[in-house]
């Protein structure tokens, strides 16, 4: 088991940003993970995740097409970042991604 | 409920091309040249950035614009696919047009958030692309914000 922090945000911010949570959370339970993803759309910042949160997590995945606030949050964690398109494509293939990255550094 | 207000359903619609799509639905609040123009144009923006493509068969086109006079989700569900929606989405069955007035009050928004993610179900996406009438599609879309 995993703990997934991560963001998600795109350009207009109300399809993708909240498509992409949605199907990171799912995904990223169904293999058993924690998993939390902030999201920073046209309602402003939801979900938002604490720093103990992101400092216990193994890895941050950020889905996001788009500058995000706070970006310093995660300064020193391993990061994967993609393109909400890729999250909402294919979410199991990237929390499969982010167990094979977790896992090498172990 | 007055979250229904802001959904719009067309079934059995007939176009050819996301061009025909676009067209339709900067026309949605009527025929200003300038607002149509804006409202394609932006829809093309953000086309641009990357697919639209939710699911298989599914797009989601969107855009916000102060021209936009009240925020509307359009589903149009198409007779015929759509075959080249562009080079990843092919055979586009079901277009969720999003319509977002520029500065729209948070309830709106977090109504269509929540929309939105209903729509991260694969059940729930293919209960909509499976619905063979209107009247059952209608009922379909509803039910997650019923819940």
């Amino acid at each position: 088991m995993m703990k997934i922090v991560g963001v998600a945000a795109c350009t207009v911010g109300i399809a993708h940003t909240y498509i992409a949570q949605e199907k990171l959370e799912t995904a990223g339970k169904k293999r058993g993970h924690e998993i939390q993803i902030e999201t920073q759309g046209t309602i402003g910042v939801e979900n938002e995740l604490t720093q103990k949160q992101i400092d216990e997590a193994d890895i941050v995945i950020l889905a996001v097409d788009v500058k995000i606030a706070g970006r310093e949050r995660f300064e020193g964690k391993r990061i994967i970042q993609v393109s909400t398109e890729i999250a909402v494509k294919s979410p199991n293939k990237l929390i499969e991604k982010a167990e094979q990255v977790v896992n090498a550094q172990k | 409920m007055e979250t229904n207000s802001l959904f719009q359903v067309y079934f059995n619609s007939v176009f050819k091309t996301k061009e025909e799509v676009f067209s339709f639905l900067s026309e949605i609040e009527g025929n200003d040249f300038y607002k149509k123009r804006e409202i394609i144009n932006l829809l093309k923006e953000r086309e641009k950035v990357g697919s639209t493509l939710i699911a298989e068969h599914v797009v989601m086109p969107h855009v916000q614009s102060s021209l936009i006079n009240k925020s509307q989700i359009v589903f149009i569900h198409l007779k015929k696919p759509i075959k080249d929606w562009d080079y990843h989405s092919k055979n586009v069955r079901l277009v969720i047009g999003i319509l977002l007035k520029e500065n729209e009050n948070v309830q709106i928004k977090k109504s269509i958030a929540s929309f939105i993610r209903a729509l991260a179900s694969e059940d729930f996406v293919s209960r909509l692309l499976n619905s063979r009438e209107k009247e059952d599609f209608t009922k379909k879309i509803l039910k997650p914000l019923e819940e």
